[in-house]
């Protein structure tokens, strides 16, 4: 399975992911239309998005048996992006009125 | 003869002393000629050269423009340009010197010209696209000079929404070219790091190279992450001008404060990766010229790393009264306080290095020791600025001014002034005079703080920055900040006429004028285009001062030579050497 | 006389460049860049993201509402497609590594016409949008939605599709240069560093997908 210290996914392996995440997106659907509560509805969507996304990253990108550091990189991408995002809600969540606006006087 | 701890995997190799020759008749300036050659290449120090060039002009112009602001500010009323030309004027210095100038040129010079000597390599890891690099950064600068000529940008470099969207001014080509840069920027910093850490020497482990390949380290981490995130905010800008999207324009239900945040999530950590570099260079600086060896080498590496990280979580220091929540105000106040901790680290360990050196007072230890005093004023006088009750009062006047003054271009540009002094050698094998180095550097360091050191005082006392009026009592501090940028500018003035007598009618340079142990300096002055004729292998540190020159130039046993010492090397994590052991 | 050691161990390998010690270190170090353009590429979808659950978190009941006006099952099969053009590029990289060319220019053949028809599937979903009037921001017109701030849903719609879309593109157009590449022998078990990390680009690009699902489609 290896060339040149390549690791070489099998067809198998492939076909079973791909199916995989198939199967996962079917479920996303249906999901949409059964109305959970939220907020179940969207842990549900976005935990089932963050299965299949690590399904490709580990699977078709191959990260499984890569170097850590290449997914120490994505890891690290999504840290910061969380960043981003939590802190700027801190502001966002936290405000007395959506869009500031200044009263005269 | 070193000997590796026994917990570490070493691996064994042949390796004897090569000695570059100190001039190279066949160096990387002249080994190919023609215009093709140069625009072209994938050397990188060709394009290190090119980077110095057109980041040159950058700064002369914007510099220029800084002149013309502060002409203009001698009378509070018009002096020689209208209110609008003088918005577009301040616009225009800002994002030249940030985008075009800062951002760019350390790692663009220095980074390029230096990583692969510091780490003995032939070259970065995609020298083709580094080349790209370098023409992508070109393309931005030409994109801001269609943008003077056409109609000039009066948005402050800050674009904030909702003017931005509304104003008439050339915004969409200005934001494309800051937008072409970043994406120069980005390739840069992912060429850096996958040279770290790929094509490093053997025996060149992480706790042996210079600092300023850490600092390039950091500043690289930085670019990759915050870049994309200004690059989406412009866009966004410009999808808002064109589209009216909404996100932005308070007028269509959007929050210009979410501009603010996406803006400073970049423009924030920009401020590092200008600086970061800077720090790598004094530390290599004040070693050299101490002759001791850096004192906490670790904890230099890692507060540089610190700060990447942290620079990241304080935008909203920037935003204290554009009404952002009080809880996310008092987190980035409380987390601007801190950052302030790995930087005094840095300061301390440096002067401790200096504590019991043998202190040469070259040109470039003058601009570095001048880095010290100037930084820490604009970092302390950050810190002030990160207190919230002090920061309304403060905000929007000229102590901010002051205060980004003083770190950008008393701590930037100084610790870029003392790398090239330092390093001008090397990269063209001449020397400069010595004497006209310091009257330059003397009436850079005096009329920087008669310009800017007044500027504390004009805002403590009120006086906003971007106006172009301002009330009478303001007007001697104003005269005594515009007679310093006279002086600063004969300081340049003079620097540019003794560079270019170095370049044209300069003293041959010897191959390691200033007796150092870093890599770049065992080859010649200037190196060939291949860098070394020989694989490096190192055994010591970089500011290894006690130990002999000869030390430093091991190299790999070629074929065709027989014997040679026998050295045992620790061979870093990567090495391909580890892979034939 | 540079670097007869290394040169005298890849002489015969052209693909090699100079300043790389072997074959074996240039593919990590590609990779290992591409992983970094990655992560700009997720930093810079992330900007479009922080603003969707910025916006979401202000006005969470007109998200439920526009959400519903998109065509869930369309959306799902174009997850779908993607998923399957995933597949394909991971097979292309699969045969190159056996050397089976012929296998390496259908499968990456394959994901260019899943790619190419992704993007049909989206030119009909807008146009149907457009027909309706869902335009982005300022020119919103659609009367089935009222809820407050319902342009911003389609704003982040448009721009977010639009980029990925944007992104697809690029990626047929690397698709295509790798299949002529591959049609003229450029490309062998012994180097196909470029289609490696084509394929690191394109599973990125659906990944994105895989999240832009539940943001419009699935908000229930």
């Amino acid at each position: 399975m290896e060339a040149q210290g390549h690791h070489i996914t099998s067809v198998k392996t492939l076909l079973t992911v791909a199916t995989a995440l198939i199967i996962l997106t079917i479920i996303t659907v249906i999901f949409g239309y059964l109305n959970f509560p939220p907020p179940y509805n969207v842990i549900a969507a976005i935990g089932i998005a963050v299965v299949k996304a690590s399904l490709v990253a580990m699977f078709f990108m191959n990260l499984y048996w890569d170097k850590k550091f290449n997914a120490l990189i994505l890891v690290i991408s999504i840290i910061f992006l969380s960043a981003l995002v939590g802190i700027t809600m801190l502001d966002t969540m936290f405000r007395h009125a959506i869009i500031p606006t200044f009263t005269a006087g | 003869m070193e000997t590796a701890a026994a917990n570490r995997k070493t691996v064994t190799m042949k390796v004897r002393r090569y000695v570059m020759p100190e001039h190279s008749e066949k160096n990387y300036i002249n080994q190919e000629k023609g215009l093709k050659s140069w625009l072209l290449t994938r050397d990188h120090k060709r394009i290190g050269l090119m980077y110095f060039m057109t980041s040159a002009v950058v700064f002369f112009v914007a510099g220029l423009l800084a002149l013309t602001i502060r002409l203009e500010l001698w009378t509070p009323a018009k002096t020689i340009i209208d209110a609008q030309t003088y918005n577009e004027i301040f616009t225009l210095h800002g994002t030249m010197m940030i985008f075009f100038f800062l951002v760019p040129a350390v790692p663009g010079i220095l980074g390029n010209f230096l990583i692969p000597l510091q780490i003995g390599a032939k070259d970065v890891a995609f020298p083709r696209l580094n080349l790209l690099s370098y023409y992508l950064y070109l393309m931005g600068v030409i994109f801001t000079v269609v943008t003077i000529l056409t109609h000039g940008v009066d948005t402050g470099w800050t674009f904030y929404a909702p003017y931005s969207i509304k104003s008439t001014a050339a915004v969409i080509p200005m934001t494309t070219g800051i937008f072409i840069s970043g994406f120069s920027s980005i390739l840069t910093g992912l060429n850096f790091i996958v040279t770290i850490h790929k094509l490093r020497a053997p025996g060149l482990t992480w706790g042996k190279f210079p600092l300023f390949v850490w600092g390039i380290y950091g500043t690289s981490i930085i670019q990759i992450l915050a870049t994309p995130v200004l690059a989406i905010t412009l866009a966004l800008v410009v999808m808002e001008r064109v589209l009216h999207v909404g996100i932005f324009d308070p007028a269509l239900g959007g929050d210009p404060v979410l501009y603010q945040h996406f803006f400073w999530f970049y423009s924030h950590p920009a401020v590092y990766i200008m600086i970061v570099p800077g720090f790598g260079i004094i530390a290599d600086l004040i070693a050299t010229f101490s002759h001791k060896r850096l004192f906490g080498y670790w904890f230099v590496a890692i507060s540089t790393l610190a700060i990447s990280f942290l620079g990241f979580l304080v935008w909203g220091h920037h935003m204290f009264v554009a009404g952002q929540s009080m809880v996310a105000s008092i987190v980035f106040s409380l987390i601007t306080f801190m950052i302030g901790i790995p930087t005094g680290i840095k300061i301390f360990n440096w002067l401790a290095t200096m504590y019991k050196g043998s202190i040469r007072l070259k040109v470039p230890m003058l601009y570095a020791l001048s880095f010290i005093f100037l930084f820490s004023i604009g970092g302390f006088t950050g810190v002030m600025l990160g207190a919230l009750s002090v920061d309304v009062q403060l905000h929007a006047t000229y102590y901010v001014v002051a205060h980004f003054h003083y770190v950008m271009f008393g701590g930037m540009v100084i610790a870029l002034l003392g790398g090239i002094h330092f390093w001008w050698p090397k990269m063209f094998g001449k020397m400069y005079s010595e004497t006209m180095a310091r009257v330059s550097w003397f009436l850079i360091f005096v009329g920087f703080n008669v310009t800017f050191f007044p500027q504390f005082i004009l805002g403590a006392k009120g006086m906003p920055r971007r106006y172009y009026n301002y009330l009478d009592q303001f007007q001697s501090l104003h005269q005594l900040s515009t007679v310093g940028s006279w002086i600063l500018a004969l300081g340049f003035f003079v620097m540019l006429g003794y560079l270019l007598h170095s370049l044209i009618k300069g003293e041959k340079a010897p191959a390691n004028p200033w007796d150092a142990r870093t890599l770049e300096w065992m080859t010649s002055a200037p190196p060939p285009t291949e860098n070394f004729s020989y694989t490096p292998v190192v055994i010591h540190g970089p500011y290894e001062y006690q130990r002999p020159i000869s030390e430093f130039q091991l190299g790999l046993i070629n074929n065709d030579h027989h014997g040679g010492e026998e050295h045992e090397i620790e061979a870093p994590s990567g090495s391909p050497e580890m892979a034939n052991a | 006389m540079a670097d007869a050691v290394a040169e005298s161990s890849h002489g015969h390998d052209k693909h090699v460049f100079h300043h790389f010690v072997d074959a074996h270190q240039q593919f990590d170090a590609s990779k290992m860049g591409m992983w970094i353009f990655l992560a700009t590429e997720i930093l810079f979808f992330g900007g479009l993201f922080a603003a969707y659950i910025i916006f979401r978190s202000w006005y969470p009941q007109t998200f439920v509402e526009a959400s519903d006006s998109l065509n869930r099952a369309i959306g799902g099969i174009n997850t779908v497609v993607l998923i399957i053009s995933s597949l394909t590029m991971a097979l292309a990289i699969h045969y190159i590594q056996r050397n089976d060319k012929g296998k390496t220019i259908l499968f990456l053949g394959c994901t260019w016409v899943l790619a190419a028809t992704f993007m049909v599937i989206k030119g009909f979903e807008w146009s149907e949008h457009f027909s309706e009037g869902m335009y982005a921001g300022k020119a919103y017109a659609y009367t089935g939605v009222t809820a407050s701030h319902a342009y911003i849903f389609y704003s982040l719609y448009y721009l977010m599709t639009g980029l990925h879309g944007i992104h697809v593109l690029v990626g047929m157009g690397l698709i295509t240069w790798l299949m002529i590449k591959t049609k003229r022998g450029q490309f062998s078990s012994d180097y196909f560093t470029p289609v490696e990390i084509t394929g690191l680009y394109w599973h990125l690009v659906d990944i994105i997908w895989i999240f832009l699902l539940p943001l419009f489609y699935i908000v229930a």
